[in-house]
């Protein structure tokens, strides 16, 4: 520990072992590309060129297994109360500081080396976009749950006394190590798991289901019922070949989809919203209260025989780019839309959030309180005028479009970073305007468009006036201590202390709002509250 | 115009930005599209017929900014309320930001060189959405410091979470 009461660490020695793989394969697919017709001209017998290929593995390992040794050698990482250092780097050296109260996500992830090892890399994502999260890699899988909750422990405002935060000196941790060991251990209190419910679960059913009802699904197996009839016609099988890459891309993407959203699971604890996903290479992400920016239910064309809707969130912190961590579902009936809409925003701002959701996901015109595309705009939009609309509650605004592509999006105010009016030259002939609702980079950009100019002009207003309100009401971003002073937290080696502390926020029974009494006019009845099991020690993923 | 009225808020009295933008725009312009001109009419003359539909192209384009700029600039208006900064945009296509000075990250004051010799600089306000565009071309200098200076001022003392 340093002056600044900062703890440093290595991360575990096996880094370089499964970092070095990656090197030799990268030196392994340069080499092949490079060299392979020099080695095919030489002409030499099949065993010795099995032995040229071995000897530029085992050298491309040595190499990478040198520079991964280096790279481990230079990286440390540290944990203050207020953040989370890494030094990292050979040649150019790197220190990222992330404060905690700023962290947006923290995932535990295990590629599938590691996984079976038993070592997990942890990620923790701030808001300064794409490339501003730090990775710890590798730990040891108790190490990287531990320090988890450690982190979120502290970044919701808790105060553990000087707990030993993380593994201190990892190697030596033969998996019962003091930074491993549970809450309660006399080497000091560590940050307890916060207890989890289990929410919903992905039957591998339903992930095949969804994918084999999508259109690009379709569109191949027409594409290839057509490439079969020429074949067989022309009686020459060239064709085939010549679409192998389209069709390896495609299967990769399919794979890609099927692999990562394997076994989709979403849980809720106090520290925030748990996802974990993966067939291979497994994910679990923590999404602390309140760092949803906008969610979104979309639903394909063809997912309307089975009801279906993709659940997409934008979180800062995670780029346009990053495709996997923004889906927070991937396939959920309208009941379990509800569910999970109730773990982003508890509160809809609603006596009816059900009816509201309901009409939000599959109404039409002015039904709930929506605000749709005045009449005389319908030759613009022809199909979609009549859903294309907003309503605006107390805590957020739905957004609604699509006709065939259903789309749904709720934007809480508080979240709301800017607005914007735009008009072209048709709408204005038109007295229409769209409004934008200006969030964190993600899949979702929210607006609304083609609506009354009157109405635009109101909604501005409206809005820029509640997302005022909900901005000074908002929340600390510290979010345990709301409910919670540090202090009374901090009765340091009592685990139950802090779960009971825990157990005030936990979504259905400490809200004002008991979901029992939302449920009230349900059509689709979901249930009362997410079907809870009780997941003590989160040990499945 | 009462199209106009619409992006015109109640009691919203908007600051348009200096005239000289209209000058350095069209400066920018002349010499952006002076090039192929010239490019342009020399071929021209060289091989003559319908090549000389290229620089006919450029020429009109660059009436058609001449004709245009003015305009945009004139349309440019920006105002700070209590909470928000307001920026209003265009004359085709409209568009109307508020940004509220809890949600900035950052402010940025930018000035090139044909910009610089008119005394001019760009201020643009950066929240945590890169959709929101509150950028204010066009400002003196002075005003641009001293807006810079009033904005920081601003967020930090209503800065929120994102």
């Amino acid at each position: 520990m340093d002056a600044d009461g900062v703890q440093w660490h290595r991360v575990h020695r096996v880094t370089p072992v499964l970092n070095a793989w990656k090197v030799a394969a990268a030196l392994f697919a340069i080499f092949v590309w490079q060299y392979s017709d020099t080695v095919g001209q030489l002409d030499l017998p099949v065993a010795q060129v099995l032995l040229i290929i071995l000897g530029v593995l085992v050298v491309g390992s040595l190499i990478g297994l040198g520079f991964s040794t280096l790279a481990w050698s230079r990286t440390k990482y540290g944990l203050s109360d207020e953040s989370v250092f890494l030094h990292s780097g050979i040649l150019f050296r790197q220190q990222r500081h992330v404060r905690l109260d700023r962290m947006q996500t923290v995932d535990v992830t295990q590629p599938l080396l590691a996984r079976i090892t038993g070592f997990a890399a942890l990620k923790i994502e701030s808001a300064g976009g794409a490339g501003s999260n730090l990775t710890l890699q590798f730990l040891r899988e108790e190490t990287a749950q531990q320090l988890r909750n450690d982190l979120l422990a502290r970044a919701a405002g808790l105060r553990l006394g000087r707990a030993p935060a993380g593994p201190v000196a990892a190697s030596t941790a033969a998996g019962a190590g003091p930074g491993a060991a549970a809450a309660g251990a006399p080497g000091g209190p560590a940050a307890p798991e916060a207890p989890e419910r289990a929410v919903l679960g992905l039957t591998a059913a339903r992930l095949l289901g969804s994918l084999a009802l999508s259109f690009g699904i379709v569109l191949i197996s027409l594409f290839f019922l057509g490439l079969l009839v020429v074949v067989i016609v022309t009686q020459n099988i060239g064709p085939l070949f010549a679409v192998g890459a389209p069709v390896l891309g495609a299967a990769a993407y399919w794979w890609g989809r099927f692999a990562g959203e394997f076994s989709f699971r979403v849980a809720t604890s106090p520290d925030g919203i748990r996802v974990r996903q993966g067939l291979l290479e497994t994910k679990a992400r923590t999404i602390p209260p309140g760092r949803v920016q906008a969610v979104r239910f979309a639903q394909p064309l063809m997912w309307r025989i089975k009801g279906w809707w993709r659940i997409s969130v934008n979180i800062a912190g995670y780029g346009p780019e990053e495709t996997t961590g923004t889906v927070l579902y991937p396939v959920a009936t309208e009941a379990e839309a509800a569910q999970l809409l109730y773990l982003v925003q508890p509160d809809l701002g609603t006596d009816r959030p059900l009816d509201l959701l309901h009409t939000g996901l599959v109404g039409t015109a002015d039904a709930e309180g929506f605000v749709t595309t005045p009449r005389r705009a319908r030759w613009l939009d022809p199909l979609i005028w009549r859903r294309n609309g907003y309503r605006l509650t107390d805590t957020a605004t739905l957004l609604r479009t699509g006709r065939w592509w259903r789309s749904l999006i709720v934007v809480p105010h508080e979240r709301v970073q800017s607005l914007g009016m735009e008009q072209g030259p048709l709408a204005r002939r038109l007295h229409l305007a769209d409004i934008a609702l200006h969030s964190t980079p993600g899949p979702i950009m929210p607006r609304v468009g083609h609506l009354d100019l009157g109405v635009a002009r109101d909604l501005l207003r409206d809005l820029t006036e509640r997302a005022r309100r909900a901005r000074h009401s908002a929340g600390p971003e510290r979010w345990m201590e709301s409910s919670q002073p540090p202090a009374a937290a901090a009765g340091p080696s009592d685990a139950a202390a802090l779960r009971a502390s825990y157990g005030g926020i936990l979504p259905s029974p400490g809200l004002p709002e008991a979901p029992a009494s939302r449920e009230e006019g349900s059509r689709s009845g979901p249930p009362a509250e997410p079907q809870a099991t009780e997941h003590p020690q989160a040990r499945d993923d | 115009m009462d199209s106009d009225a619409a992006f015109d808020l109640d009691g919203i009295t908007w600051r348009p930005v200096s005239p000289k933008l209209a000058p350095v725009r069209v400066t920018i312009a002349v010499i952006a599209l002076g090039l192929p001109l010239l490019a342009g009419l020399v071929l021209a003359i060289i091989f003559g017929g319908w090549v000389w539909t290229a620089p006919a192209v450029v020429a009109l384009l660059l009436v058609w900014v001449l004709w245009l700029v003015p305009r945009q600039v004139r349309a440019i208006g920006y105002v700070e309320l209590d909470e928000d900064l307001l920026i209003r945009k265009g004359v085709m296509f409209r568009s109307l930001v508020v940004v509220p000075y809890g949600r900035m990250q950052y402010v940025e004051v930018q000035a090139g060189p044909v910009a610089r010799s008119r005394g001019i600089a760009h201020v643009q306000l950066h929240t945590a959405s890169a959709q929101s565009d509150a950028s204010i071309p066009g400002l003196p200098e002075a005003e641009a410091a001293r807006l810079r200076d009033q904005l920081s001022a601003q967020g930090e003392a209503r800065l929120a979470g994102l």
